[in-house]
């Protein structure tokens, strides 16, 4: 008996340990990289990196015109993203059902939502850029949306079957139409999941490389022009941390740990709104 | 539809209500999920301003027909009611009966709480501001007049700007009451109210429907059969999707028609 009991806590014990040295291993990673972009990105940021744009090689300059490209097509992406997904997703939790459509709907959603996105890339590029004669921040922002969506899709599917039905028929029975009971009480009751689908889709798309070399490609210039070829962080850290110049590549480090920390704070904002949202 | 399984036999007794009486009814009600059969012919008259408790052990189809009253099962594909309800002679499962109306006619209070997210008084008001735009005042005095036929006033007058969500489990299921009391529907449907509540909330919920039947017509779904003794006035025994007997519930309790009630109110089964 008490050799089955100590046999028993040995392995839980076992167990345990080696589920707190994964999640040391994953936390080490992450700190890793954190590490080596403040020590290498944080010399690089100064008031140029904001104010001016990509220079040519040995000369001063900064990240001014990929960071506005950035936020244009990001911001564009998901002001896409989110009224799609939302819309997508609220239909396949609220109204699709086990229907043939929204099995297919919901099939396809997840092929896409694990699409590799330089195949995005190629769609949008054949799709918008050669019919339309050339590269631009739009045909930047369609591929980031197409990212995006899928994310917001099944997040706001997920984050509304979670909800109890007894809340849903609480509104029908009330005498509302279903869509306002989606609207005024659904949304709201969802209102944390939604938001971080939200989140989770830019963060994503503001790392993603491959689909702008298809889209936006680059500009050398600051341009709030998305019709053109338009700059933005990640091509430019893709083309200077390759470079062979040393302020190339510490404009690179800079501009990768901008995005971190655009990801980061967007990250800690969002969470301590819903924390705010949830006291009142 | 598929053939109904051979129903036990047993008798079964429903008590005359002079129609003048009648709120609502169900006719030869039969309801199907799907393929499978979930009420056999019931015909049940639910007396105006009156508690009618449906009682009977789990699956018998009491919420069943609850559901069916205020066609919340229509939510569902799948999900069908044949045969007549009647609300104020009118039968609601008529074809181009609009929903929204009726359920604003007929309220519904569900076994867990679901208060809204949003403050005590936008919960209260929801319902109101569907079908009714009032000024501010009077607005103001129907959220204050629902919560206090629900016992709630006195617990929440300081806090009406406050979350729903923010209330106890008791006082969340009243809110619930006062959100459908504020629509002034003519009957209310309660799904086991109190079956997520501590004693003392049973006991307020109770007393708030006594005092609610002055308005409407309410029928309550409960597997507490002390309950049921307590607050109705009719009660009906349903077994396997059948009605068995309904009668005055100090009759049904004390000196049933069939062996089936009986054997159930005496606790020998179910």
């Amino acid at each position: 008996m008490f050799g089955r009991q100590s046999r028993r806590k040995a392995a839980s014990a076992l167990f345990t340990g080696f589920c707190v040295f994964a999640a040391g291993l994953s936390l080490l990673a992450l700190f890793g990289i954190l590490w080596s972009l403040i020590t290498n990105g944080l010399g690089g940021i100064d008031l140029a990196v904001f104010t001016k744009s990509t220079p040519a090689p040995g000369s001063p300059g900064g990240l001014a015109n990929a960071i506005m490209g950035s936020l244009m097509m990001c911001a564009l992406a998901m002001v896409f993203a989110v009224v799609v997904g939302i819309l997508a997703g609220t239909w396949l939790a609220e109204y699709a059902g086990d229907t043939a459509y929204g099995r297919t709907v919901r099939f396809v959603n997840d092929v896409l939502l694990s699409a590799p996105s330089i195949l995005v890339g190629l769609f949008v590029y054949e799709l918008v850029v050669k019919p339309a004669g050339g590269f631009s921040g739009y045909a930047g922002a369609i591929a980031l949306a197409l990212l995006a969506a899928p994310v917001i899709v099944r997040t706001t599917e997920d984050s509304l079957r979670l909800q109890n039905k007894a809340l849903r028929e609480s509104g029908v029975a009330l005498g509302a139409p279903m869509w306002t009971t989606i609207r005024a009480i659904l949304w709201k009751a969802a209102a944390g999941g939604l938001l971080t689908g939200a989140l989770l889709a830019f963060a994503r798309i503001s790392g993603e490389t491959a689909p702008l070399l298809f889209t936006a490609l680059n500009n050398q210039f600051f341009s709030l022009d998305m019709s053109k070829p338009t700059a933005n962080l990640p091509v430019v850290i893709f083309n200077y941390a390759l470079s062979a110049y040393d302020d190339w590549r510490r404009l690179a480090w800079a501009g990768a740990l901008l995005i971190a920390a655009a990801v980061l704070s967007v990250n800690i904002l969002v969470r301590a709104l819903s924390r705010e949202q949830k006291r009142r | 539809m598929n053939a109904p399984p051979a129903p036990e036999s047993f008798e079964t007794f429903v008590q005359d209500i002079p129609a003048a009486e009648v709120k609502m009814a169900a006719r030869e009600l039969n309801f199907f999920y799907g393929k499978s059969q979930a009420l056999y012919g019931v015909s049940i008259p639910f007396a105006a301003n009156k508690v009618t408790a449906l009682i009977g052990p789990s699956g018998c189809g009491k919420s069943t027909l609850l559901r069916a009253l205020n066609r919340i099962y229509a939510l569902y594909p799948g999900q069908i009611a044949k045969g007549e309800i009647l609300l104020d002679g009118e039968n609601v499962l008529a074809r181009g009966v609009d929903l929204g109306r009726l359920r604003a006619r007929v309220g519904m209070v569900f076994q867990q709480p679901t208060p809204f997210p949003m403050s005590i008084y936008d919960n209260v008001a929801f319902g109101v501001r569907l079908y009714e735009t009032l000024p501010k005042a009077e607005l103001d005095d129907r959220v204050e007049d629902a919560l206090r036929r629900s016992a709630l006033w006195n617990e929440v007058k300081d806090k009406l700007s406050a979350s729903g969500l923010g209330l106890s489990g008791g006082q969340q299921q009243r809110l619930c009451v006062a959100r459908g009391v504020a629509v002034r529907p003519e009957v209310l449907l309660l799904d086991e109210p109190a079956s997520a509540l501590d004693p003392i909330s049973t006991a307020k919920l109770e007393e708030t429907l006594v005092e609610l039947k002055k308005d409407l017509t309410i029928v309550i779904v409960t597997h507490n059969l002390q309950q049921a003794a307590r607050i109705s006035d009719n009660a009906a025994f349903m077994y396997l999707g059948r009605l068995v007997e309904f009668a005055a519930t100090e009759r049904l309790f004390e000196n049933p028609h069939t062996a089936k009630t009986s054997e159930y109110v005496t606790g020998r089964f179910g």
